[in-house]
């Protein structure tokens, strides 16, 4: 890849906080998501040994493909200091459409893994619509999202009457059902969609300008950063991940339906967050997140091993959250807390 | 975030599906309105698709209402379409939530509408009561179905061995209902069964699929069968299942008869679900209501087991399953209580 040119102020980030490239200047507050991480599973594992066989491990992977690839796109998008609250509507919308492009119950199409493409590139359009929303009629991106995520839904109930489009194609559910290497496809979906949002954040003029505008906006612009460019196609790009997993959703459940992705905004932003990046902005990475979504997923995992009582859980959940945010914020770096 | 999203869809889908019937009313008509949660799950979108099929029957204006998951919204939408209607309105509600049943009959009872009421209202109100505008209230018995269908379970698992058990939102009534009825089955057993663990998913897939992936390295071989409140949350269990090629080995039942779940029941992936009739209560909850108002009936010297009945839910299992997809499930409007099932007994 061309090294891009850049700024020279903004070359380094020094808000990266997973960076670990720069040993002079570790910080080891970036460090407590990880830390938070495996404490969680240390104390899991005393009173459930079961928890750190192979197969649970797995399992716990599997549980997170999805996740994952969601907040590979949120993470950008909040490192700008904006919010993508139209999750939930894309995911939905683009497993309705993959469910209905490969072999279904209700269509006569046959895309088979050709879907996936149109399911990516419907969430990119829709990102996209966010995006220019958001910049071009200077709606708040809370509102822009939270509106264009309901239309999603409303889409995708009205296109089906409420009722779900099955899949039969079993080709097509091998992207979540299938394995390589011993581990689940969506595994190394996720993984690929990983590396490809490291290259995005590490080896790319776009990955700087996020840095560069979620810290300090007036300046990136007085820098020569094309703010609104950038703040168009990270709603793209995050469009395009939802798509992704909307794709993913439609495998792993076997079916497209306007509320398959119920309760997905909800893990998607607490994940980022509970990783160590910043909602105001500038500080982050999309490893923090990768680590955020683990500590999601491993909680949930973990109580039900643990026999926490169900009416204790959701309890225990909001607390551990708070605690990891508390940890994992470098509150010298936030001026302002909103 | 997700129940507001789930909210706006609704807006979105009532207003496709109300506005064009809606503009073909004449003041003189009677108006036929049917309100409930959402359109965007397969259970309301058939139970919507039953009033307009009474509707159409008779050729009266129809509305689709829906609450969102927001009581308030559904009862201000009720109000609205009352007043506008001066009271000449049938409505076949589902209420939002149980104590909203009271305030929709005193509105209704005042204006001079009629109302069928659908699942939830509080134990003491009571139809005859209320005389003649509170025409009935409907329900399916959650408790002896369940019962019925952790039977079913049961019997694929040979009658013996440890189930897990995924419950709907904890304070629902049919969660409340469905679980109670599981308990019941399972303690019938004389121990021969038990139950590993019971979490409740919300009536949720995803949900639902986490907790199964846990279980399975909690319990591993020892879950010989797994309940599920609702068919959503079967369906989301029985993936996680699949994923590691489970699926067909350890019998799942769910409730509620979605599509998807009875051909899982087809493929032997599923030991059974039960199907509701959303389509009959759809319908004849707003025939009946008619019926009263039009006068057709005289409600109030109608029997209590006229006036708060259950519909009938079907067990569906593999043994059945072909006769179930190949009966009648047509029914006749004026033929009120054909299915009812005895009048609701309170726990």
């Amino acid at each position: 890849m061309r090294k891009p040119r850049i700024p020279a102020r903004l070359s380094r980030p020094t808000k990266n906080v997973l960076a670990f490239d720069t040993v002079e200047s570790i910080n080891w507050r970036a460090l407590a998501p990880i830390g938070v991480f495996f404490l969680l599973c240390v104390v899991i594992a005393i009173f459930s040994p079961n928890f750190l066989s192979v197969s649970n491990a797995i399992r716990i992977l599997n549980a997170s493909a999805i996740p994952v690839v969601l907040v590979m796109g949120a993470t950008f998008v909040i490192l700008m200091g904006s919010i993508d609250l139209s999750v939930e509507g894309i995911v939905a919308l683009c497993a309705v459409v993959t469910a209905s492009l490969v072999l279904n119950d209700t269509f006569a199409s046959d895309l088979g893994l050709w879907a996936i493409p149109f399911a990516v590139l419907a969430g990119g359009i829709i990102g996209g619509i966010n995006g220019s929303t958001h910049v071009y009629l200077k709606v708040p991106s809370f509102m822009v999202t939270l509106g264009i995520g309901f239309v999603c839904l409303g889409i995708a109930t009205a296109a089906l009457g409420g009722f779900p489009v099955r899949i039969s194609d079993r080709g097509f559910r091998a992207l979540t059902l299938g394995r390589t290497l011993g581990l689940p496809n969506g595994i190394w979906v996720a993984a690929a969609a990983v590396a490809v949002a490291m290259i995005v954040q590490e080896r790319t003029r776009l990955g700087r300008y996020v840095y560069a505008i979620g810290t300090d906006e007036t300046t990136a612009r007085q820098s020569g950063v094309p703010i609104e460019r950038t703040r168009v196609l990270v709603f793209v790009l995050a469009g395009l991940f939802s798509g992704l997993a909307g794709a993913m959703a439609a495998a792993q459940l076997g079916q497209g339906h306007a509320l398959i992705a119920s309760g997905r905004l909800f893990t998607t932003i607490t994940a980022v967050v509970v990783g160590g990046t910043a909602l105001s902005g500038g500080v982050g990475s999309v490893l923090n997140s990768v680590v955020g979504v683990l500590i999601v997923i491993v909680l949930t995992n973990g109580m039900v091993l643990m026999g926490v009582p169900p009416f204790v859980q959701q309890g225990v959940q909001g607390f551990l959250i708070i605690v990891a945010v508390t940890l994992a914020l470098d509150r010298r770096q936030l001026l302002v807390v909103k | 975030m997700g129940k507001i999203a789930n909210n706006s869809i609704m807006l979105a889908a009532a207003a496709t599906l109300s506005s064009g019937i809606y503009t073909a009313s004449f003041a003189e008509d009677m108006t036929l309105a049917i309100s409930m949660r959402s359109l965007s799950n397969p259970y309301h979108a058939t139970f919507a698709r039953g009033g307009e099929a009474f509707a159409e029957s008779v050729g009266l204006p129809f509305e689709v209402l829906v609450t969102e998951g927001n009581s308030e919204k559904g009862l201000a939408d009720i109000r609205a379409l009352i007043s506008r209607t001066n009271g000449n309105v049938c409505i076949n509600v589902d209420p939002n939530d149980s104590p909203d049943a009271a305030t929709i009959v005193d509105e209704a009872k005042e204006a001079g509408a009629y109302v069928v009421t659908q699942w939830n209202k509080p134990d003491d109100l009571h139809p005859w009561d209320h005389d003649p505008n509170y025409v009935a209230h409907m329900s399916f018995s959650g408790v002896g179905t369940s019962k019925e269908i952790t039977n079913a379970l049961i019997d694929a698992m040979g009658g013996e061995g440890g189930i897990v058990a995924i419950g709907g939102i904890l304070s629902n009534v049919p969660a409340i209902e469905r679980k109670l009825g599981m308990e019941m089955a399972v303690a019938e057993t004389g121990g021969k069964v038990e139950i590993l663990d019971f979490q409740p998913a919300d009536w949720n897939e995803t949900k639902a699929f986490e907790i199964m992936q846990a279980w399975l390295t909690r319990y591993g071989d020892d879950i010989k069968g797994v309940w599920a409140a609702n068919d959503s949350m079967g369906i989301g269990a029985l993936e996680a299942l699949r994923q590691e090629g489970k699926d067909g080995l350890v019998p799942v039942v769910g409730i509620d008869g979605t599509e998807a779940a009875l051909a899982a029941v087809e493929a032997g992936e599923m030991a059974g679900t039960v199907a509701w009739d959303p389509m009959w209560t759809g319908g004849m909850g707003l025939s009946l209501c008619h019926a009263a108002a039009s006068g057709a009936i005289d409600i109030a010297a109608e029997p209590a087991e006229h006036r708060e009945f259950y519909g009938t839910g079907i067990v569906v299992t593999s043994a059945n399953i072909a006769e179930f997809r190949s009966r009648d499930a047509s029914f006749d409007f004026n033929d009120y209580w054909a299915k009812s099932t005895g009048q609701i007994q309170y726990q």
